[in-house]
């Protein structure tokens, strides 16, 4: 058997967009969307209406939370 | 009731309940630090005390006056005072494992052990790092109000011993006035260390705590559209 040592380290993700108070949506830093209130961060997960993003790339919510 | 407005009363329920667990999972972790950390310490109290009286029993069993042996002062001072030092921290570890009260206890108990080791050793330098090694067992708690408590406690106990028995604390029977500040002052520069230490130690248990709710949110929302997938499929079953 054979161990693939080029897989890519995870790395989460580095920005996240979430709908805006006003409409529209509001672009957040990771360190900005940790540091909002639990019960936001969770709602916006329930209603999958967090997009998150890695390196300018849109990925999945379950990829964004991988680390 | 509409569909959206029954969707986002479940989408409220289910912020809730998960927001709940989180709080529920942070302050189990945080309990179960606290008591096993109380634990230590009384066990850790009991083999001070034990350590105490050995060290009388070594380097002083014996009083003399004339030719009369009496048993040494200090084998009764470190079987009674040390008993009276650490039986009510002791107790509290046992019979109230986790509570405030019994943290701050145990941490006054633990410098007025270092004291009792301390004078027992005749002031010697060596017995003052007991007091260091202390506060960072006392670290464990990752509560920083018990450091300040153990500071204020042992800068107390060298100031008041410092000025009725200097010997007992300092090896030398006149030192200068403000010898307890220069000991205090390295007990505030290790204390300043410890105290971001267990802050950091507070904030990482509240990530892994939220960090569990960010996942069952997700796990929720997968299961969510898992049902509507779920419900099409039934539906367009059922138009055929």
């Amino acid at each position: 058997m054979t161990v693939d040592t080029n897989v890519e380290i995870r790395k989460g993700y580095d920005r996240v967009e979430v709908p805006a108070a006003g409409g529209g949506k509001r672009s957040l830093t990771r360190k900005q969307f940790e540091t909002l209130p639990l019960r936001e961060r969770v709602s916006y997960l329930i209603e999958g209406n967090a997009q998150f993003f890695l390196d300018g790339r849109p990925i999945s919510a379950s990829e964004a939370m991988r680390t | 009731m509409s569909v959206a407005r029954k969707a986002l009363e479940m989408t409220r329920a289910a912020t809730e309940a998960i927001v709940q667990r989180a709080e529920t999972r942070y302050e189990a972790h945080r309990q179960e630090i606290l008591r096993s950390t109380d634990r230590i310490f009384a066990w850790l109290m009991i083999g001070q005390w034990i350590f105490a009286i050995a060290v009388a029993l070594i380097f002083s069993p014996y009083g003399w006056q004339g030719k009369v042996k009496t048993v040494h002062m200090h084998v009764w001072v470190a079987l009674f005072l040390g008993a009276a030092i650490i039986s009510l921290p002791v107790a509290l570890a046992w019979r109230r494992p986790g509570e405030l009260l019994t943290r701050h206890v145990i941490a006054a108990g633990q410098m007025l052990s270092s004291a009792l080791l301390i004078h027992l050793s005749g002031g010697r330098i060596e017995t003052h790092f007991h007091v260091f090694g202390s506060l960072a067992f006392l670290a464990f708690y990752r509560d920083w109000p018990v450091l300040v408590t153990g500071t204020v406690v042992v800068a107390t106990e060298h100031l008041i011993r410092g000025i009725v028995w200097p010997e007992s604390v300092y090896g030398i029977p006149n030192p200068e006035w403000w010898r307890f500040l220069e000991h205090a002052f390295w007990v505030v520069f290790c204390v300043s260390i410890l105290i971001p230490s267990c802050r950091r130690g507070v904030r990482d248990m509240r990530v892994m705590a939220e960090r569990g709710a960010e996942l069952e949110a997700l796990s929720e929302n997968q299961w969510r559209n898992s049902s509507v997938v779920d419900r099409a499929a039934a539906d367009t079953r059922g138009d055929r």
